[in-house]
């Protein structure tokens, strides 16, 4: 009786063992790292409007750094923005909206009708893409640099240095995937994969389906 | 237990708890400390593109460097590299103590290491892969970084410092 108790609970740990490990090797769910949390902000859009952190709650959130007088091509962040836009059904979001969200660090020049006539001639769509800006440099600098971790500085030529970078921030403000520099996979077919397993995890991720995504994540078993 | 059970000798016996108490043990260190104090690898962050992580414009490491972030928070881009002599770009940084630095290292060529003096800072710089780690310098004084992975005959002169002021 006791022998047979013992064989069964060697068995079970055996088995619970090998599952977690072929768990691990196979990865049947891939997430993306919860990185750090995204910070709080108020900002002013290119409608002269309020832009809260708070109102981006529930949707994914894609944010760039930049401003309107870089010179082109600008790393080509818009060219990626636009890409992403024309291609969103790739990534099948079934109804969870995304918004780009392009915080200026020129606040100086890019006041909201300047913003507002940028994004009107790179053809943006302004009910999904926000340009926004604060005139409050240290707010600023607080948001960018220390919240997102994105480093920008104005030069003497009045122009600005910056590491062009993508944040993909999701529905509980929590910042999922950064792109910081280009990688043998373009940033926009990455940004679509990543917003698919996003989508996929929120849908998915109920009842006892919730414990396999933790599992995921507890195992690192991250989307590449 | 029953007859049939196998006699073990005691000395035998013991050892053998012995060992399963040090397996026990160490799956419950790792466990601790990769679980409950967020203890991690420094693992390869991104793959890029080895031929050109240094000469195209939207690349960091076409200008590598310390970035000052936000105040007492950097970034270091660094190239490590062969071709045309043993180096790291820059070998050299200042930053005031406190400060947090996030370093982001990758090879232009050949495989190198990575190692910051008085640090937990070790990893490899593999071409074609990131290595990310961040570190907190709280005490000034000099910290020299070298190049822990065989990588050539400058391999030995392959060395900077990052120097932090009080």
């Amino acid at each position: 009786m006791n022998k047979y108790f013992l064989h069964g609970l060697y068995g079970l740990l055996g088995v619970i063992m090998l599952s977690a490990i072929a768990f691990k090797i196979f990865q049947p769910i891939q997430v993306l790292p919860r990185m750090h949390l995204a910070p709080a902000f108020n900002l002013i859009d290119q409608d002269g409007k309020p832009l809260t952190s708070e109102a981006l709650r529930g949707q994914f959130v894609i944010f760039t750094f930049a401003y309107s007088h870089c010179p082109a091509p600008c790393y080509g962040i818009f060219e990626t923005l636009q890409d992403v836009q024309s291609r969103l059904d790739e990534a099948q979001l079934e109804g969870i909206p995304v918004t780009f969200v392009t915080i200026s660090f020129d606040p100086q020049r890019d006041t909201p009708a300047v913003l507002n006539a940028y994004a009107q001639s790179i053809g943006a769509d302004t009910q999904r893409w926000k340009f926004a800006t604060t005139t409050n440099q240290t707010l600023l600098k607080t948001i960018i640099g220390s919240g997102f971790e994105v480093y920008y500085e104005r030069k003497e030529d009045g122009n600005f240095a910056f590491d062009p970078t993508f944040v993909l921030v999701d529905g509980w403000g929590i910042v999922r995937a950064e792109y910081r520099y280009a990688t043998e996979v373009s940033n926009a077919d990455r940004i679509l994969r990543h917003l698919g397993v996003l989508a996929e995890e929120v849908r998915n991720s109920k009842g006892t389906a919730k414990l396999a995504y933790e599992a995921a994540h507890l195992f690192l078993c991250y989307a590449p | 237990m029953s007859t049939q059970s196998m006699h073990i000798d005691a000395y035998e016996r013991n050892w053998m708890i012995f060992g399963i108490v040090m397996l026990a043990l160490f799956a419950a260190a790792v466990s601790v400390a990769a679980f409950g104090m967020g203890i991690q690898v420094p693992a390869p962050e991104q793959r890029v593109d080895p031929r050109t992580v240094a000469t195209d414009p939207n690349s960091p490491w076409s200008n590598p460097g310390l970035r000052e972030i936000a105040p007492g928070k950097y970034d270091a881009y660094i190239l490590a590299r062969a071709i045309p002599k043993w180096e790291y770009l820059p070998n050299e940084m200042t930053v005031p103590a406190g400060s947090t630095v996030s370093f982001y290292v990758t090879s232009a060529d050949v495989q190198h290491g990575f190692k910051i003096q008085d640090t937990n800072a070790n990893f490899m710089v593999l071409p074609g892969q990131v290595s990310k780690l961040t570190i907190t310098f709280d005490k000034p004084g000099t910290y020299n970084f070298i190049c822990t992975e065989y990588c050539g005959s400058g391999h030995g002169v392959m060395y900077g410092a990052i120097i932090v002021t009080p």
